[in-house]
């Protein structure tokens, strides 16, 4: 029973990591039925900036704590900006309409692309192996009736449940969200009203590197390294639990995120590492097939309320 | 107050829109009558910019607007009520009325949520009811109050009578012919020929894109011609490769 609960609150750590990667996927999908893979690129690009940025003793040669909380904040901003120029190549300088479904297969090969490129680049810089992540001590624990809990996932768990919060608050209530609710919902309509969504949609962009960008921040914490390749497997687990969870929901996308968590985690214990992402996947085309629409999904699919 | 001039509208290979002009005065109701596929609704899109015009000018109060945005157009005063509503379902009434404002930075947009409920009672009991739950005149009253609050001077509406009951087809009339007594300009592109032409001072009758007839109200409605071949409609000769 110990050895369950300790399980499960592992698997919650674990999640929290998908969950922000998967709200990211959620909001391009249910605003601009895009399915944005620069994604793992921004998630690893957090990481490996604020690894690089420390390993050559940037920024301002400050020590501890400062120095790689700093590292990394460029490191999420660096996630933004090139998911700002990701923007341009995908959108903006292709002939293709905002939202229009005919033509989504043409930003999705073309933030493929980005994610070759970037990934490609990074590589040729740094190579393929892990880096160690020089941040706080990620064995620091809290022992909660015998359950350990480490600290610093602890915190990225809060951090991450605030950031959604605060994202649905602002789809819900603020003048910029209503605009991007109008888009998901009916681009032109939105148009008729005069929502410009030139003007809009980069911001779309900018959280989607906010997200990114924070979560593999959080990841090079958490786990002390970071790696070239190591949005791949984040960015494909974020998928699936996008998909579990309801495709265009973002309450689904937390759900389903931490579900992988749990699955992933049941997984090792019984099966061995090497069949996590045959289970994750299987566990998508099981959905997909039996239940489409996900745990918090809408009837019609991936026209929830975001 | 707007001016349009030679307007042309291409999509691909099809010219849809021919040398259209045409003309609605402050505070006058002027209809746009013609079968479908005679082009009203691709005019409707260019006139609002959501479409950009392969030629001809669209100005309105002596501004140009023909490259503008569609928003440059809603800040100018010109709004349209599209076609089969329209409405946000994934919204609460309310929240699709501040949609409606969503270009107005004034800070009065309040006073107008008020104007809005207190013309439509039925919306007000329901503002905070997902706007999916109206029935389709509610939505078509709260398609108009959308537009309204982006306080226009000059409405279009396509086919705004379209699958409605003839109660609120009464209702419609009666609210655009309120609008245009408070000075309010309607372009309104219909279906429904009898009723256009009572509530209208002028039309347009439109086939394959041109403006073949162009009269007072009085005149059209009383030209039996006109709804002989008007409604004898559908005569679309497709010359299509297929």
């Amino acid at each position: 029973m110990m050895l369950f609960l300790q399980q499960l609150v592992n698997a919650l750590m674990l999640g929290s990591v998908y969950v922000t990667v998967a709200v990211a996927f959620t909001l391009t999908i249910g605003i601009l039925n895009f399915l944005n893979f620069t994604i793992p690129t921004l998630f690893m690009l957090a990481g490996m900036v604020g690894w690089a940025l420390s390993y050559w003793g940037l920024p301002f040669g400050l020590s501890g704590p400062l120095h790689w909380a700093l590292a990394l904040a460029i490191g999420i901003a660096a996630a933004i900006a090139v998911s700002l120029i990701v923007e341009r190549f995908t959108f903006r300088y292709l002939k293709t309409k905002y939202g229009d479904s005919t033509e989504h297969a043409i930003p999705l090969v073309s933030s493929l692309g980005f994610l070759l490129i970037v990934e490609n680049l990074v590589r040729i810089a740094y190579g393929t192996e892990a880096r160690r992540f020089p941040g706080p001590d990620a064995n620091m624990t809290l022992d909660v009736g015998g359950i350990l809990v480490r600290i610093p996932q602890l915190v990225s768990l809060l951090i991450t449940v605030l950031i959604v919060f605060a994202l649905v608050q602002m789809m819900k209530r603020s003048r910029i969200g209503r605009g991007l609710r109008a888009i998901a919902e009916n681009p032109d309509a939105a148009n008729i009203l005069g929502i410009d969504t030139k003007r809009i949609v980069p911001v779309v962009f900018m959280l989607t590197g906010l997200l990114c960008g924070l979560a593999g921040a959080l990841f090079a914490v958490n786990y002390g390294e970071v790696a070239p390749m190591m949005g791949e497997d984040i960015g494909s687990k974020a998928i699936a639990g996008m998909v579990i969870g309801g495709l265009g929901s973002i309450w689904g996308a937390v759900l389903g995120g931490l579900c992988v968590g749990l699955l992933e985690m049941m997984t090792v214990h019984f099966f061995g590492a090497d069949t996590v992402q045959i289970v994750v996947w299987g566990a998508l085309l099981v959905v997909l097939i039996l239940y489409p629409k996900g745990i918090l999904g809408h009837h019609s699919i991936g026209k929830g309320k975001l | 107050m707007l001016e349009v001039t030679e307007l042309d509208v291409v999509y691909g290979r099809t010219r849809a829109v021919k040398g259209v002009d045409l003309r609605v005065g402050a505070g006058e109701i002027v209809t746009v009558l013609g079968a479908n596929g005679a082009g009203k609704t691709s005019l409707l899109r260019a006139l609002h910019g959501a479409v950009r015009p392969a030629g001809g000018r669209v100005v309105f109060d002596g501004r140009d607007l023909t490259a503008q945005s569609p928003a440059a157009r809603v800040t100018s005063g010109m709004v349209l009520v599209p076609e089969g509503r329209q409405i946000f379902v994934s919204m609460t009434v309310h929240e699709n009325l501040l949609m409606g404002a969503y270009l107005r930075r004034d800070g009065r947009e309040a006073a107008d949520f008020d104007a809005i409920y207190d013309r439509f009672p039925n919306l007000a009991s329901r503002k905070y009811a997902s706007a999916s739950s109206l029935s389709g005149g509610e939505q078509q009253m709260l398609a108009i109050g959308r537009a309204l609050v982006a306080r226009p001077r000059l409405v279009m509406l396509d086919e705004p009578s379209l699958g409605l009951s003839p109660l609120f087809v009464e209702r419609l009339f009666g609210l655009l012919r309120e609008l245009n007594d408070d000075g309010i300009g309607i372009l309104l592109v219909e279906q429904n020929t009898a009723m256009a032409l009572e509530i209208a001072s002028r039309g347009y009758v439109l086939e394959l894109g041109k403006v073949v007839l162009e009269d007072s109200a009085d005149a059209l409605s009383s030209n039996t011609q006109l709804t002989e071949a008007y409604l004898g409609g559908e005569s679309l000769p497709e010359t299509s490769g297929a």
